[in-house]
């Protein structure tokens, strides 16, 4: 594909480039336990709030009683070769590391969530307004960032570490004979939904097209899940910022109501608390 | 397909029902500066005596916008960052578009109300081209930051602009004609005669037919259209949305009042008018909270 920039100040894919480095991931899903190990260390590590990950792990049971299968699908920041999220955020707070991160830079963003609503892996989140730590950054879009600040100082990042089946595999692809570039190279790998032209650089080995179909997801959602997620978000003091945003799943006259007025509810009274603590 | 989704996170809807009164709130605006500028502008001469209200009107809805959107901001002091024009702001973003549309659409009305309340035809007409320009871009950048998002199924659309300006057409028209009739209720003088208000009807009513062709040319594209598509017009039709978008904006806002404003006996009746025109400027509301917020649910289940 011939090289696009985005913005004044875009860097273009660094995959085949000499002397640049593209970092990729290959999830092995054959060897995936689902066990969790890396959304613990990666909520552990960041300290991402509740009800936001930077990285989770998706299960799906598909099949028929006896005939039926547990599938996992960990998820995380795709680190697209053409990032749909750069080309939207309005402030350049979200840019590429010439290596090729994704990062975000906390003190430019705005908050404005264009980014998310661009993303077509869910991959963003908002962050809470209340930290564990009040001096962690609140209110601005996070993303995973293949522990930039591990990889650097020639340390894999933390999913990768704690992966107990070894099934996360990180490296370089413009260097041949690491294992990621030997990986995507041996297998047939696939990416999540590649239709979108984000050219994903995190890789999938055996990858069941029934858990990586959105519309498979949306169909077979589970309502005890569901339900769940609404009534944390909803009620929990630190989900509870969004809490209306989030959309009843029986949607009568009466829930449409009690949804707008929750939504704005929430959004003024979220209101005086962004204003009033301090500058940024 | 039997299956069952156990864990997965769930998403945020990102933008709320907030956002969607904002894309109301503009459309209500572009809509009603458009009629404003049909006497001094395009040179429809029994429109001028409403040209003046309708510009004021306008301004007025415009600056309920900017609390909106910057109350929704998470960093809200930030807003400026949109606007710094070497260092921050990102001009492939239709956000920094819209963030300079929204900055100079009012002040190209404030000075176009000063000249039509001065009497001043030739300024009247130079910034009057301006502002409806600024107006349509306004509202054409809106219906922009939601359809650059390949991702999310109905916005995805080349079509999402024009129905985005055709319901802001609809919506402000009729916002105008309830707002007119409350005014002259209460007005000594310069009461607007209600046969223009009448006119005005069959001004909006054009726009509501060329706002069901544009929304059956959409059911059609859903209806020969991928899965997603599919669930999506199952959403709006039967699921989750039907509220939203078959009753408040397709029942509501479009087919009873173009109904009635189609029934010879009650289509010159001012109240009937009125009805029409409150239910269109409500039910556009319909519209802008599917478009909104749909597509972010169903797409927030992966």
């Amino acid at each position: 594909m011939a090289e696009r920039t985005f913005g004044f100040n875009g860097i273009s894919p660094s995959l085949d480039k000499v002397g640049r480095k593209r970092y990729a991931m290959v999830v092995d899903l054959r060897r995936c336990t689902g066990c969790n190990a890396c959304t613990s260390a990666c909520k552990t590590g960041y300290d991402v709030p509740l009800g936001e990950w930077r990285l989770w792990v998706m299960e799906a049971e598909v099949g028929r009683f006896p005939d039926t299968k547990r599938y996992v699908l960990p998820r995380l920041c795709n680190q697209c070769d053409q990032p749909s999220c750069i080309r939207n955020c309005p402030t350049k707070a979200t840019y590429r590391h010439p290596d090729g991160f994704i990062l975000q830079r906390y003190n430019r963003c705005i908050g404005c969530r264009t980014c998310m609503v661009a993303c077509p892996y869910n991959a963003r989140h908002l962050l809470s307004d209340k930290r564990r730590d009040p001096r962690n950054p609140r209110d601005v879009a996070d993303k995973c960032d293949f522990c930039i600040i591990r990889v650097t100082r020639g340390l894999a990042p933390l999913c990768v570490a704690s992966c107990t089946g070894g099934a996360m595999i990180f490296g370089d692809r413009n260097d041949p004979k690491s294992e990621v570039a030997r990986s995507i190279r041996d297998n047939k790998t696939f990416t999540l939904r590649p239709q979108m032209g984000n050219e994903p650089q995190v890789f999938y080995i055996g990858l069941d097209s029934r858990i990586a179909d959105p519309e498979f997801a949306y169909h077979n959602r589970s309502e005890q899940v569901h339900n769940r997620e609404n009534t944390f978000k909803t009620g929990s003091e630190l989900g509870g910022d969004f809490g209306g945003d989030i959309i009843d799943t029986e949607m009568d006259f009466w829930g449409l109501m009690r949804h707008i007025g929750r939504n704005f509810k929430t959004f003024f009274s979220a209101a005086p608390n962004k204003f009033f603590r301090g500058l940024y | 397909m039997d299956g069952q989704i156990i864990a997965n996170a769930y998403h945020h809807e990102y933008w709320g029902f907030p956002i969607a009164l904002y894309f109301w709130l503009v459309g209500g605006s572009a809509g009603s500066f458009v009629i404003s500028s049909l006497g001094w502008v395009f040179g429809v001469k029994k429109y001028k005596p409403v040209a003046f209200f309708a510009s004021n009107f306008a301004i007025v809805l415009l600056l309920l916008v900017p609390i909106l959107l910057i109350i929704d901001l998470g960093k809200p002091y930030r807003f400026f960052h949109l606007l710094m024009v070497t260092s921050f702001s990102h001009w492939s973003a239709p956000m920094v578009w819209g963030s300079w549309f929204i900055l100079t659409y009012p002040v190209g009305m404030v000075i176009y109300s000063y000249f039509v309340y001065k009497g001043n035809q030739t300024y009247a007409r130079i910034f009057g081209i301006l502002a409806v320009v600024l107006a349509i871009g306004t509202h054409w950048y809106t219906g922009v930051v939601i359809q650059l998002n390949p991702s999310r199924d109905p916005n995805h659309d080349s079509a999402a602009p024009l129905l985005f300006l055709t319901g802001a057409y609809v919506s402000g028209i009729g916002l105008l004609i309830v707002s007119m009739w409350i005014r002259n209720k209460f007005a000594r003088r310069e009461i607007v005669p209600e046969s223009l208000l009448i006119d005005m009807s069959k001004l909006m009513l054009y726009g509501i037919v060329f706002d069901l062709f544009l929304l059956f040319n959409d059911f059609l594209l859903a209806t020969y259209g991928t899965g997603e598509e599919h669930t999506m017009l199952y959403d709006v039709l039967l699921g989750v949305f039907r509220w939203a978008y078959l009753y408040m904006e397709v029942i509501w806002g479009l087919l009873l009042p173009l109904l009635i404003l189609i029934i010879p006996k009650i289509r010159n009746s001012m109240y009937w008018v009125v009805l029409a025109s409150f239910m269109t400027a409500t039910g556009v509301y319909g519209m802008r909270i599917w478009w909104v917020m749909a597509s972010t649910y169903y797409q927030g289940h992966f």
